[in-house]
């Protein structure tokens, strides 16, 4: 999988060092309206924490069979999933890092790395009180619920007054249902069958570089188990494990719908996240059973860099959803802001006759940010269907690629594809490319594939503003509608939320 | 196989190859450099971005060296496979200047130059680097020694022949240009073309080339093509080598302000073909128009790979490929439009349809924009299909048999991108001809 291109040999220094260069500009004082230099001012002398409930060491910087054994032995794992990650580091080995995304990265040095490192307790802000005010605003913006900005602030759990008991109130409620919704260390403890089961079944140790990495030395994550039948009654959401969130920078989740059942997953907030991590490389497996339907909802706002391009997280994301079962389907929808480097396509294998796959996305880049994404769409069982509707906003020097692949096997009988992926320019350095592949074996498929480029119309700018609306305004405005299709497919204060996230990130690109 | 064990025949050859009597020191160096350059490389693989649809087994499995008897101006009489003794039909229904080349080289007695124009220049290119060396250096570029094309490389240090034709500014050649190379061989060699058009400013031509023959040849053309300002180049590819041979072409043209130039590229022969078009819009308000259609049966492949490169403000592309795969055909359609920045209002469209009439039949196609100015308007689509059931249907209901009912559809499909172009009755006539003649090969039922 993965576009299987040439991976030619590449160290990599510094970018994933546990402190990274989240380097503070030094005009940001000057600029504080920008979300870049808030976040930046924000890490100023402030080391959030992270807080998890194992006593822990550091592992030894570095990468070896006994930095795997030493996690593993860590978190009590039992012997297979053991091996299971013995054998991912040694598919890890022998690979090298993908060179064909259209991005600039500079060499990752894997080996001065450290790959286990327990947060240190209450190392946060005490309160609220102690947050950089400048952060407080963005989530005013926002419109975060007040709760949950302590949270997301980084501060430690054990001040966030009722995070914790909501959690455990909609644990109750699933658990009800015999929905299993826990943390990828817990899963592994008390449903290691199904984990077993299912564990790679849809991302295979060596699917690519990146997810044979996060195979070896995953930290922890979520795992979801949805029983026949069952619609869950809420959407779940990261937002319910607070105290579970702060996974680290190797995710791991996985999420299973058995037969017939339903389920809505939020990951990640429109609240600028920070980490202390600048290697990101997660793993989403989605299993979706007969008449099974799973709705992945991300927005991503991790810290981008400061304008000039210093720090920010490298992002790379193996995200893949497997209808397993006949009419069974998958759809995720996206909203990418934040991270210096992005490098994610969600796909669906559509196995099962009659499923459906589906892929929303917007992203934005801004200043020196970069993005590859796209989504990739693997015809095998008849009947089946994909939609992909992506829209690449680019501002500033952001340099913004949709990379998306149709395949259509040859036993795909009348498959259906569209796709539709629209670029808006924003400036005159930025850059909008699409690259489509479209691989077709079966002479019934109908296979679409559009895209138009264009930059934000004078005309539409002139009439908001003649209209009395500011700049920025009329900016949000033109870029909202411009991404209306991507954005209604979101939860709804999920939609809300992005809206407003588009507005934050686009700040200071016109004018 | 390693790279130095695919090259090591090709640069023994190399040694031998007879090249171009009396040619200047500065083109044996450019060959020299670029044999060096192929040995570094060896021959391209899957793992490239740019060939990794491509199956070049065909091509590589065991090397294949250029035709011993590639001499230019030899006696015909010494070469082991003679010509034909009759000038092969021309494809058009009027007066043309004509260049024959058999097995990669000029053939003068097959061929009818005729009275050209004051400013025009039209020869063969052994008899232009004897005659006009000056020209023949615009057939050349760095970009062979240093860039990604090991077949170009290949060909630099080979090619013994080709055509070259080149205007003066303000010339105005009416009558077309029509160049046929007859590859016929009953064993595995090498035809190593190198073609050079220079279109002077306000100058007028067109060309019309074609390739057919019979057995295991390989052609393999460098078509260089520079139009100056305001001058336009009319410029139509027919493809028609025989079912076993191996085709890769590569055309690069450099467009100055205001200047226009349209290819049509018909592919229909060849079992493994590639053509790579390279268009520079350097000029302000310069304009392509790239069209052409892939018909393909058997076990054919085929590659079409058109790159636009939008360097000044004010430039248009259109681009319209279509492709029709029969039983195991493989079409694959790698096209690139590039902006970069400042070049504004660029006005760019391209698109690539399918038609799939089999079940093993199969395509890969990737359409590419790559921006990086923001007041433009750049567009790119992409489909593949079968037969329209509702207008198969149709045709019957109105007492079509299926086999016409079907020939109808893929011939209004394919047709189409011939209307698009534009070229007038004269040019499309042969490129329709051809298309019914390919339909007259393919089976009723798919």
């Amino acid at each position: 999988m993965g576009f299987d291109l040439a991976m030619p040999d590449l160290a990599m220094p510094e970018a994933a060092t546990p402190n990274p260069a989240v380097t503070v500009s030094a005009d940001s004082a000057e600029t504080p309206d920008t979300l870049e230099s808030f976040v930046s001012a924000a890490n100023e002398g402030y080391k959030y924490g992270f807080v998890t409930d194992i006593e822990a060491d550091e592992a030894e910087p570095g990468l070896t069979e006994d930095t795997v054994r030493f996690i593993s032995a860590k978190k009590g794992e039992p012997e297979w999933l053991l091996s299971w990650r013995l054998k991912a580091f040694q598919r890890w080995q022998q690979m090298s890092d993908p060179q064909w995304a259209k991005l600039k990265i500079a060499p990752i040095d894997f080996q001065g790395a450290c790959y286990y490192s327990a947060p240190k307790q209450n190392a946060g802000p005490k309160s609220l009180d102690e947050v950089d005010p400048e952060l407080l605003k963005t989530y005013e913006k926002l419109g975060i619920p007040l709760g949950e900005r302590a949270a997301l602030a980084g501060v430690a759990v054990d001040a966030v007054f009722d995070s914790v008991s909501v959690a455990t109130t909609y644990k109750e409620k699933l658990g009800e249902l015999g929905i299993i919704f826990c943390s990828f260390g817990e899963a592994v403890r008390e449903h290691g069958d199904l984990v077993r089961k299912y564990l790679g079944s849809v991302v295979p140790q060596g699917d690519n570089f990146f997810a044979a990495l996060n195979s070896a030395v995953f930290s922890d994550g979520s795992f979801v188990y949805v029983p026949p039948g069952v619609r869950c009654p809420m959407e779940l959401s990261t937002y319910f494990r607070i105290n579970a969130a702060k996974t680290g920078q190797f995710e791991r989740t996985l999420l299973i719908a058995d037969k017939g059942s339903h389920v809505s997953y939020l990951e990640g907030c429109t609240a600028p996240q920070r980490d202390e991590n600048q290697l990101h490389a997660a793993v989403v497996e989605l299993i979706a059973l007969e008449d099974a339907e799973i709705k992945y909802s991300t927005v991503q706002n991790w810290y981008p860099g400061d304008a000039e391009g210093r720090g920010g997280i490298y992002n790379f994301v193996t995200k893949r959803g497997a209808c397993r079962g006949d009419r069974a389907k998958i759809s995720w929808a996206q909203v990418e802001t934040g991270s210096a480097i992005t490098w994610k396509y969600p796909s669906c294998l559509l196995e099962g006759d009659h499923s459906v796959g589906a892929f929303y996305s917007v992203a934005i880049t801004n200043n020196r940010q970069q993005a590859d994404t796209g989504t990739k769409m693997i015809h095998i069982g008849r009947n089946t269907s994909s939609t992909v509707i992506s829209k690449g906003i680019s501002a500033g020097r952001g340099q913004n690629t949709y990379r998306g692949q149709i395949k259509v096997m040859p036993k795909a009988e009348d498959a259906r594809n569209f796709t539709q992926c629209d670029s808006l320019l924003i400036g005159k350095s930025c850059g909008a490319h699409t690259v489509p592949y479209i691989d077709v074996r079966n002479p019934t498929a109908r296979v679409e594939h559009e895209a138009t480029t264009s930059k934000i119309s004078e005309d539409q700018m002139f009439y908001c503003q003649q209209r009395g609306l500011p700049q920025e305004d009329a900016l949000s405005l033109i870029v909202n509608g411009f991404c209306k299709e991507v954005l209604k497919e979101l939860p709804m204060e999920f939609a809300v939320e992005a809206q407003k996230l588009l507005a934050v990130s686009l700040e200071g690109s016109v004018g | 196989m390693t790279i130095s064990e695919q090259v090591a025949p090709f640069v023994r050859a190399f040694r031998t190859a007879p090249g171009i009597s009396d040619e200047p020191e500065w083109l044996c160096a450019h060959r020299d450099a670029s044999i060096r350059h192929f040995a570094a490389t060896g021959f391209p693989t899957r793992s490239a971005e740019s060939w990794r649809f491509t199956d070049l087994r065909p091509l590589t499995a065991s090397p294949i060296l250029p035709a011993p008897d590639a001499v230019p101006n030899a006696s015909e009489r010494a070469l082991a496979d003679p010509p034909p003794s009759d000038p092969p039909p021309s494809e058009l229904s009027v007066p043309t200047h004509r260049i024959i080349l058999v097995n990669g080289r000029f053939i003068p007695r097959l061929s009818r130059i005729g009275a050209l124009p004051p400013g025009v220049w039209l020869g063969s290119t052994a008899d232009t680097v004897k005659a006009r060396p000056g020209l023949i250096a615009a057939a050349f570029d760095a970009s062979e020694i240093v860039g990604s094309q090991p077949f170009a490389a290949l060909n630099a240090a080979f090619f013994a022949d080709g055509f070259v034709l080149a205007l003066e500014p303000g010339a105005v050649l009416e009558t077309p240009i029509e160049v046929i190379h007859l590859g016929r061989t009953d064993t595995p060699v090498a035809f190593h073309l190198r073609n050079a058009i220079i279109a002077g400013s306000g100058s007028r031509a067109t060309v019309i080339e074609s390739t057919e023959g019979s057995g295991p040849g390989w052609t393999n053309a460098v078509t260089a093509i520079t139009v100056d300002a305001d001058a336009s180049l009319r410029h139509i590819r027919i493809q028609n080598d025989g079912s076993e041979a191996i085709h890769t072409a590569l055309t690069r043209a450099t467009l100055a302000r205001g200047a226009r130039y349209e290819n049509f590229a018909l592919t229909l022969g060849a079992r493994l073909s590639r053509q790579d078009i390279q268009v520079a819009l350097s000029g302000e308000g310069a304009s392509v128009a790239l069209n052409g259609a892939y018909l393909l049966r058997g076990e054919q492949e085929a590659t079409f790979a058109p790159h636009v490169d939008h360097q000044a403000p004010g430039c248009r592309t259109d681009e319209v490929l279509k492709g029709v795969m029969q039983d195991h055909a493989h079409g694959v359609f790698l096209g690139t439009i590039a902006v970069r920045p400042g070049a504004d209002q660029t006005d760019a469209r391209q698109l690539n349809r399918n038609l799939l009439l089999s079940p093993w039949a199969h395509v890969d196609t990737k359409p590419e924009l790559e921006i990086l100015a923001d007041d433009v308007k750049c567009s790119h689509g992409a489909t593949v299909g079968s037969l329209d059931e509702a207008a198969l249907f149709y045709l019957q209901a109105r007492g079509l048999d299926e086999t016409t009912a079907r020939h109808m559809l893929i011939e209004a499909f394919a047709a189409d991108v011939i209307d698009t172009a534009a070229l007038g009755d004269i040019l499309s006539a042969p490129l329709r001809r051809h298309l019914r003649d390919w339909l007259g090969q393919v089976g009723g039922a798919a």
